[in-house]
């Protein structure tokens, strides 16, 4: 196990490579100079390019890659060209908003799409189904800024039970951060709840087509133990690959949410970044999240044996 | 069961959130960017000038007749040829790490500003020497006499001259410093920083302010909270929502669409912010064709009027927004009307003839569409058809802020990345100096974007320097409006007052063109 799990990462080596050289390649090719936007309106050519040569922008492309990349080996990912804050520790302080906005948004995922799609499975064709169905479409089709303005007029401007905006870190307390966070996850979770229920129901009709089923069936147990204790357990492989994938999405993807209820994440740290062409910032996100996807791909795989004794070996 | 179980936790919740409030007084404050530098020399960023002001403090400032008054120092003295300037600080001044603030201090701080702030280029080109004489008094020394030595030391707008520990004013201008500090009244605390986040400040409690009441930048500067955050809230609809929900105090700009958010609130409210006035102008390349050509740049200027642009913009909300043409904006001791015509009406077949007369065969104007500011956004949309039914062709080029304030630098011809227009918005207290107004200089190759070239605006502003009286500054400010306009160094497309969104509990608020927070307190 441990040996797989080596292999595995060691193999993660030459993607996070070929990631970096594309995305350096990209960034440096986009039109747009930092010096340029930290100098500010009343700089004079001269001062811009004294800001250029203290960055190393004025050397050509593969030795500002030999540079960085050197650097990257040694975990140091370089600083800030604004802030002057080294990158690791500004994705340091960005993880954890990040972090627990996602596990929020996946326990409430998983609380409301496995239900639902197992019950749309079993009462198929149904006005029941067709009611889960129709939540799910809703949910998946609605902009995520809609759903999120709307649960901060009611719930934030007018019955002033949750925040409008901003993050309570954990060291405030956990209720005080899940209080903070309780708006931006539920209306990520309505979206992703679709998209997770949709799968479940497929997955849980096919194995309410199965002979083990049946069996259950005639040996009369009731429907809620068929359901959730034999059905569920056989779908839990494609049900755990999708909830893995939208994790990952969720730790990189979350940026119109972040931007609407003010959460200090990493998906704001990227845009912020990409808008002011802060290079070694831009190169550390996309870093890290190639790293975090693959991490969690292994963790999926690596679930994979628990959930399903075949896979085991 | 359940029931139970809900209430309780909800209970909890609320119970574990209402032990977070304290008594200490704090001011949450939203600007309109994210302050990632607090190095003000470094940048002339206006989101970080207004933070700046918080933690700086300077040796001179403007009141609010825009005169310039003592502040970090006790007085100045002027020898009688005009060449010797002896400034002395007053008593008291200190660091946020409690050391004294010495004369030396000054000198390499203004040294550091001196190389590269536009007026301070200016002074430093006239000054001989700046040296402290002692640990209180700094001199400084002209090679020839000129009036503005204290108007340059109390600028009010970017890059303001503020007072650094000497050690850090070493750096060069174009390396930010990273843990700043100053000796305003308030105090940065580096450990909460968060870039991209918020900052947060508290009250110095070594400042002495100034005997003085506030006026402006000018007068005694009272910290009346314990502690200030500004907090990066990127939606501008979510901080409006936060306003008025009371969970910041203050928004910097209120777009005009979403004034109505007020409406019927009692929490907080708008103010139109009359002295922090910004303008929005037509940047016009002087170096390609077709705008090499005077009387193609004439016929821009008939193409095109104001009202469209801001009615787009602005909508109904007309108090915030004025149709002016004078180069030193309205209601400002250097307005006028002089030679405005040609700029406020539009006559669409006068620039055709002007086109036709200088030969213009339809090469395409290229503007640099800036697409993620919306006040931007909405103007490019405007400007399209009105210069297509003055006979122009044009070619538009979507790009974001970043790309455009990279190619607007370039001088080439548009085919190897040049540009023909942009437009770009400054501020009251740029624009209304002849001496800071980047559209009057005639420095051609030198000058600003644009590089309009002009001999008799470069002597004009130099007279300008020199000029002894009022009134003559305010002859040699008409005519520079007049070259100016005939030049078509740029279009100006009319100017505006930003709406500041703030709770209505808070009192004192200083309306300046810089955001001032000292005096303001909350009434209960």
């Amino acid at each position: 196990m441990l040996r797989y799990c080596a292999t595995r990462l060691i193999a993660g080596i030459p993607t996070l490579l070929l990631v970096s050289i594309f995305i350096y390649s990209l960034i440096h090719l986009t039109p747009g100079d930092p010096a340029v936007l930290l100098a500010g309106d009343n700089a004079t050519p001269s001062q811009v390019n004294e800001i250029r040569a203290r960055l190393n922008l004025d050397l050509p492309l593969w030795q500002q890659f030999s540079i960085w990349f050197s650097d990257a080996l040694r975990l140091d990912l370089g600083a800030s060209i604004y802030s002057g804050k080294p990158v690791t520790w500004l994705i340091a302080q960005r993880v954890e908003p990040t972090l627990v906005l996602s596990l929020t948004t996946l326990v409430l995922t998983v609380l409301i799409s496995i239900p639902l799609g197992a019950v749309a499975a079993w009462k198929a064709n149904s006005i029941v189904d067709r009611l889960c169905m129709a939540f799910a479409v809703i949910g998946f089709s609605v902009p995520v800024f809609v759903i999120a303005y709307m649960l901060v007029y009611l719930f934030a401007v007018e019955w002033r039970i949750f925040p409008v905006q901003g993050y309570k870190p954990l060291s405030n307390g956990l209720l005080t951060t899940l209080h903070s966070v309780t708006l931006p996850a539920i209306s990520l979770a309505l979206v992703f709840s679709a998209l997770i229920a949709r799968v479940t129901r497929a997955s849980v009709l096919d194995a309410l087509g199965e002979n083990y089923i049946r069996t259950a069936r005639a040996k009369g147990l009731s429907a809620p133990r068929i359901l959730f204790l034999h059905a569920l357990k056989s779908v839990g492989v494609p049900v755990v690959t999708v909830v893995g994938i939208g994790f990952a999405t969720l730790i990189g993807g979350v940026v119109v949410t972040e931007s609407v209820f003010n959460i200090p994440g990493i998906g704001r740290l990227t845009v912020d970044a990409i808008t002011q062409r802060d290079y070694p910032v831009i190169q550390g996100v996309i870093l890290f999240f190639s790293a975090s996807l693959i991490l969690i791909n292994l963790l999926v795989d690596l679930s994979y044996a628990l959930i399903d004794p075949r896979v085991k070996g | 069961m359940l029931r139970h179980t809900v209430r309780a936790l909800a209970a909890a919740l609320l119970l574990s959130v209402a032990t977070q409030a304290s008594s200490e007084e704090v001011l949450r404050l939203r600007l309109n960017g994210d302050v990632n530098t607090l190095d003000p020399i470094a940048t002339t960023n206006f989101t970080i000038r207004n933070a700046a002001y918080l933690m700086y403090d300077t040796l001179f400032a403007l009141d609010e007749n825009y005169t310039v008054q003592p502040q970090m120092a006790e007085g100045a003295s002027v020898s009688d040829d005009g060449l010797t300037y002896t400034i002395t600080l007053r008593d008291g001044l200190k660091f946020h790490d409690g050391s004294d603030v010495t004369a030396q201090d000054a000198v390499a701080s203004i040294k550091r500003w001196g190389s590269v702030d536009g007026l301070g280029r200016i002074l430093f080109g006239k000054m001989e020497t700046i040296e402290a004489t002692d640990d209180n008094t700094l001199v400084l020394t002209l090679n020839e006499p000129w009036g503005l030595v204290l108007d340059a030391l109390g600028k009010i707008s970017s890059n303001v001259p503020v007072i650094m520990p000497a050690e850090m004013a070493a750096k060069p201008a174009s390396e930010p410093i990273e843990v700043p500090m100053g000796s305003g009244p308030y105090r940065l605390l580096p450990d909460e920083w968060v870039p991209g986040s918020i900052v947060v400040l508290e009250k110095f409690e070594d400042y002495v302010p100034r005997d003085e009441p506030a006026s402006m930048a000018a007068g005694g500067k009272v910290a009346h909270f314990d502690r200030v955050e500004l907090q990066y809230i990127p939606d501008t609809a979510t901080a409006i929502n936060a306003l008025i929900a009371g969970e910041i105090d203050w928004i910097e700009e209120v777009p005009a669409d979403m004034l109505m958010f007020f409406d019927g609130v009692e929490t907080a409210k708008t103010i139109a912010a009359r002295q922090s006035g910004n303008s929005m102008q037509l940047v016009v390349n002087h170096l390609n064709p077709p705008f090499d050509n005077p009387k193609v740049r004439q016929a821009l200027q008939w193409a095109i009027e104001q009202t469209p642009f801001l009615q787009a913009a602005y909508g109904d909300a007309t108090d915030r927004y004025l149709e002016c043409a004078a180069v030193f904006f309205c209601d400002t001791p250097y307005a006028s009307d002089i030679n405005t015509d040609g700029v406020l009406q539009r006559d669409p077949d006068k620039a055709k003839a002007l086109l036709e007369e200088a030969g213009y065969d339809g090469t395409p104007v290229l503007l640099m569409h800036v697409t993620d500011i919306s006040t931007h956004d909405i103007y490019y949309s405007v400007l399209k058809p009105m210069l297509e039914e003055a006979g122009f062709n044009v070619e538009v080029q979507p790009a974001d802020w970043a790309t455009v304030a990279t190619r607007r630098a370039s001088k080439e011809p548009v085919a190897d990345g040049g540009w023909n227009l942009f437009f770009t918005g400054w501020g009251f207290v740029d624009q209304s100096n002849p001496m800071t107004n980047v559209y009057v200089s005639g420095d051609c190759g030198d000058a600003w974007f644009g590089w309009a070239c002009s001999e008799e605006l470069q002597k004009l502003r130099q007279e300008f320097a020199n000029a002894p009286t009022d009134e003559e500054r305010r002859k040699l400010a008409a005519r520079m409006q007049e070259v100016t306009h005939d030049l078509v160094s740029y279009v100006p497309v009319g100017q505006a007052f930003p709406s500041i969104g703030i709770a209505s509990d808070l009192k004192g608020y200083i309306d300046g063109p810089v955001p001032f927070f000292w005096n303001v307190h909350r009434v209960n």
